[in-house]
């Protein structure tokens, strides 16, 4: 695995070109990687895994979803259906408030607590001018968190921060319950497998599948996978 | 299987865990011994009894005691889907869609009552489910799915709370695919809750009373007509606070203390609380026989 990597940002010019964080493993001779790429550190100047990188993770996907949904309800398709505005409202916040939690919990450990500005998403692929264009991309991005947080559990070496994921890991199964709903009637259980669970993804599949919206190269090279 | 990661995962969260077993070697020669006439799917289990049985009666702090607790709340939650679907008070209004829809939430529970019966193996207890008396909770449509929700949601928090007794790295193989407990009983953590926000969702609909200020996530600590111990505090209340709870680590409110003001429904709806074992136990005691 590449676990060696190693990166040193230096100064305020991070948000232009390289967003990473610091961090480095005891390898002699660390590996770099090309610029403009973000990938984050799950361990520390020793090698020992630390749990910073996973919750970097995490705060990248809330403010991914809280992005989605600030520009759904700032300009919400003609079509929608009565009290889904609402929900929609209500997903901004719950989002909104998961973004600034992390944020203020990694503190100067976000990765772009030095950014000049914050990322800026991109959703053209989606459909935000009818109401089943945005539940479907709900539904797409809902799943997605449900997915990450479901497998990142286990990569997280202090407790606390387990409890601190788990309890916005199911408020996004509810969300995405919702979504599904919205989409399609009846289909909550549509990500559930014959053994009865739900998805469990890596950083590395969730980094594919946000690609498309986050305008730099996602590397989870230097985050743990056990 | 991860046998020596577990006892090293042990090792940090409890130095003295060699200390307490009598000898490192002999434990390990033990545990060698369990394995060779064990099923391969039940000897990481049968490693959490022997720590459980070195380390005194400690509530759910191995894998096995999790597990089994898991099951007992799996068995209960099959059983009241089963009986509700053979209920001949609910045979004219759980119809349709909504029927089609609690069958899929009972294979749901089927799949996971029995996964967690063929990880424990030798070890489920009891080995047989209990039997479930829900006394008038199928009496109407209403009634059953405001049993449910409360099934759904304390299932959603009793998960949670035992999220930090699984080891990481515990795993147990069944059928050649290895499975980490700990993402298992996020998987399920998330399946629960995917029904809870589902039967809230049922609820609002005109064949329930259109109740539609339920949503699909937890607003404050508000039960609509479940038992309000569901949505309250566990013991101890600082690490199982209730459902309203407003403060998240270390941030004592985060109404107003994240650069911008938000409602309590919203930051109380945002997270969902975990809750202990014996609190959890109670709350199924209170509406349940068994």
């Amino acid at each position: 695995m590449q676990r060696r990597s190693f990166f040193k940002v230096a100064g305020a010019s991070v948000a232009a070109s390289t967003l990473v964080l610091a961090g480095c493993s005891d390898d002699p001779e660390p590996t770099p990687v090309a610029e403009n790429v973000l990938a984050f550190s799950g361990f520390n100047s020793t090698g020992q895994p630390i749990d910073d990188g996973i919750l970097n993770y995490a705060y990248l996907l809330t403010q991914l979803e809280a992005a989605f949904y600030l520009k759904v309800v700032a300009a919400p398709p003609a079509d929608l259906q009565p009290g889904e505005l609402a929900y929609l409202t209500d997903l901004r916040d719950h989002e909104l408030i998961h973004r600034e939690y992390l944020k203020a919990i990694l503190g100067s450990k976000a990765y772009d607590s030095s950014a000049a500005a914050p990322l800026e998403f991109t959703f053209t692929s989606f459909t935000l001018t009818t109401r089943a264009g945005v539940w479907a991309a709900a539904q797409q991005l809902e799943d997605i968190g449900a997915a990450a947080y479901n497998g990142a559990g286990k990569l997280l070496t202090v407790t606390a921060n387990l409890l601190a994921l788990a309890k916005i890991a199911s408020v996004e199964s509810r969300h995405a319950a919702l979504a599904h709903e919205m989409v399609q009637a009846d289909s909550f259980g549509a990500t559930i497998g014959a053994d009865g669970l739900d998805d469990a993804k890596t950083p590395t599949e969730v980094f594919v599948l946000i690609q498309p919206f986050v305008p730099i190269k996602l590397s989870a090279a230097n985050l743990p996978t056990t | 299987m991860n046998l020596f990661n577990i006892i090293s995962e042990l090792e940090k969260v409890d130095p003295e865990i060699m200390d307490r077993l009598t000898h490192r070697r002999s434990a390990l020669n033990a545990l060698g011994d369990l394995s060779k006439k064990m099923a391969l799917a039940a000897a990481p289990i049968a490693i959490g009894s022997a720590f459980n049985k070195a380390m005194g009666q400690q509530t759910l702090a191995d894998p096995t005691a999790v597990l089994n607790y898991a099951l007992l709340l799996e068995r209960l939650e099959y059983s009241f889907y089963t009986q509700a679907l053979a209920a001949p008070t609910l045979t004219a209004t759980l119809t349709g869609a909504a029927r089609t829809a609690i069958q899929t939430i009972q294979g749901h529970e089927l799949a996971h009552v029995n996964l967690l019966t063929a990880v424990l193996g030798s070890n489920a207890s009891p080995a047989q489910s209990p039997t479930f008396n829900f006394g008038s909770a199928f009496a109407t449509y209403q009634s059953f799915l405001t049993f449910a929700q409360a099934f759904e949601d304390t299932g959603v928090r009793a998960y949670k709370g035992q999220a930090g007794n699984i080891p990481r790295t515990a795993s147990a193989t069944l059928s050649g695919t290895t499975y980490n407990l700990l993402t298992v009983a996020l998987q399920i953590h998330s399946v629960e809750a995917r029904h809870a926000a589902h039967v809230r969702y049922m609820r609002r609909d005109a064949t329930a009373g259109a109740q539609t200020t339920i949503m699909p996530w937890i607003v404050n600590a508000d039960s609509n007509g479940a038992p309000a111990a569901v949505y309250g505090a566990g013991n101890p209340a600082a690490t199982f606070p209730a459902e309203s709870n407003i403060s998240q680590g270390g941030i004592t409110s985060l109404t107003t203390m994240l650069g911008a003001t938000y409602t309590a429904d919203d930051v109380s709806a945002a997270f969902d609380e975990g809750l202990d074992n014996t609190t959890v136990t109670t709350i199924a005691r209170s509406v349940v026989t068994f």
